[in-house]
């Protein structure tokens, strides 16, 4: 500084700006520019994010009208199967529907019991439940059985028979008495 | 060479010493500089203004568009659900087994000095483990003079019509047994037989097996 010559005076002077100096930068990086920068780094974030959610919304959208006119089929094929089983407890309608079908098929007395209800462990199944019942004929012929047990395969398509037990009345050697077990697909209510 | 002579030099000093003023210098610096940081800053402001417009503006249309997407993507879920639940329901359907086309080629079989007493039988295993079987009893009486000869004829016959349309089908006695008493067929007392078949089959459709070719003698006979 004696170089340059400066006296004390001076020197002290340079000092006291320099600090200011220094002063100023850090209260401008820190209350100033440093913030600005935070907030607009945030919301270009925040905008990069809303215009991916955008550009992915379209093809969502798109995706869902395909998906849609895909769907057609299975969703009106879903509301049918669905659409087969009447709304209410299935214990209540289950048995004199039974009780009904067999009647027209000129088979009186058929009865119907629940055995039991479980949940499917298939996920796609989550909302349904599998109910197996009883189906107790005391008499009928086995013609008649076979064409009943048909016309029930056919119309209940959601039901499958898993055991099947014919026996001849020995009494009576035209009838058969018949034990039949079904397992029935009903949507949870 | 002429004589300068500076009679004011004290007064030239203290100005020049006024104006190298080392603090007023620095005050000058800083003012300037604050200036171009002032400056800079202004120049951030406004980029910070317009990106929040341009914000504002994206999520003004985002608002207007949300909606819809929470809807699509809900209706999404929903039809994938119902299409992998249709098929899954679908397998079930096709993958049922018909008793009814059972019980009649059941009852093609039947001859009548053969009488059924007893048809009794389940569904085991599972469809997707491939496991799924048939499983069988029947139970009845066989008259002739050779009763165990006409049971016998009744197995063989099931096989034949049920491997018609079941795969890997086994029909087997479990029991056969003459019995002591006989019984009146059309006028004659004839023996009789009780016997007991375990029948077990894969309800899937047999495989046909593949048409073989034409070969040369054909064509060389014509």
């Amino acid at each position: 500084m004696k170089a340059l010559g400066l006296n004390k005076d001076q020197i002290k002077k340079i000092g006291l700006s320099s600090m200011g100096l220094v002063f100023l930068v850090y209260v401008y990086f820190t209350f100033f520019l440093g913030p600005l920068n935070r907030s607009r780094n945030n919301m270009l974030a925040t905008m990069e994010d809303v215009q991916n959610k955008l550009s992915s919304s379209k093809s969502e959208m798109a995706k869902a009208v395909t998906l849609e006119n895909q769907a057609k089929a299975a969703t009106t094929r879903f509301a049918a199967l669905k659409a087969l089983n009447p709304e209410g407890a299935p214990i209540a309608w289950f048995p004199p529907r039974i009780k009904l079908f067999f009647a027209n098929e000129q088979i009186d007395k058929a009865v119907a019991r629940l055995e039991n209800s479980v949940p499917f462990k298939e996920p796609e199944l989550a909302d349904w439940m599998r109910y197996n019942w009883m189906i107790n004929i005391p008499q009928a012929d086995y013609s008649t059985v076979g064409k009943a047990i048909a016309d029930l395969e056919n119309a209940e398509p959601l039901l499958t028979i898993t055991k099947l037990a014919i026996r001849a009345i020995p009494e009576q050697g035209q009838f058969q008495a018949v034990d039949i077990v079904a397992t029935n697909f009903i949507p949870k209510k | 060479m002429a004589i300068h002579l500076n009679l004011l030099h004290e007064e030239i000093r203290e100005q020049r010493q006024r104006q190298r003023d080392p603090l007023k210098i620095g005050m000058m610096v800083l003012i300037v500089f604050g200036a171009i940081l002032f400056g800079y800053y202004m120049f951030n402001a406004y980029r910070t203004l317009e990106i929040k417009a341009k914000l504002s503006a994206v999520q003004r249309q985002w608002v207007k568009v949300e909606p819809n997407v929470t809807a699509a993507q809900k209706r999404s879920a929903e039809l994938t659900d119902i299409i992998k639940t249709t098929k899954v329901l679908e397998d079930y359907i096709e993958d049922r087994f018909f008793w009814a086309p059972f019980l009649e080629k059941v009852s093609r079989c039947v001859a009548p000095n053969t009488q059924l007493t007893n048809i009794e039988g389940g569904i085991e295993g599972n469809t997707q483990e491939g496991t799924r079987r048939v499983t069988l009893l029947i139970e009845g009486v066989a008259a002739g003079r050779e009763p165990r000869a006409a049971a016998e004829d009744l197995r063989q016959m099931l096989v034949e019509q049920l491997g018609q349309s079941y795969r890997d089908v086994k029909i087997e006695f479990k029991t056969l047994e003459d019995l002591d008493t006989l019984i009146n067929v059309g006028g004659t007392n004839t023996a009789m037989a009780h016997y007991i078949l375990t029948v077990n089959f894969n309800p899937k459709a047999p495989v046909k097996p593949a048409a073989t070719p034409p070969t040369d003698r054909g064509s060389k006979k014509r």
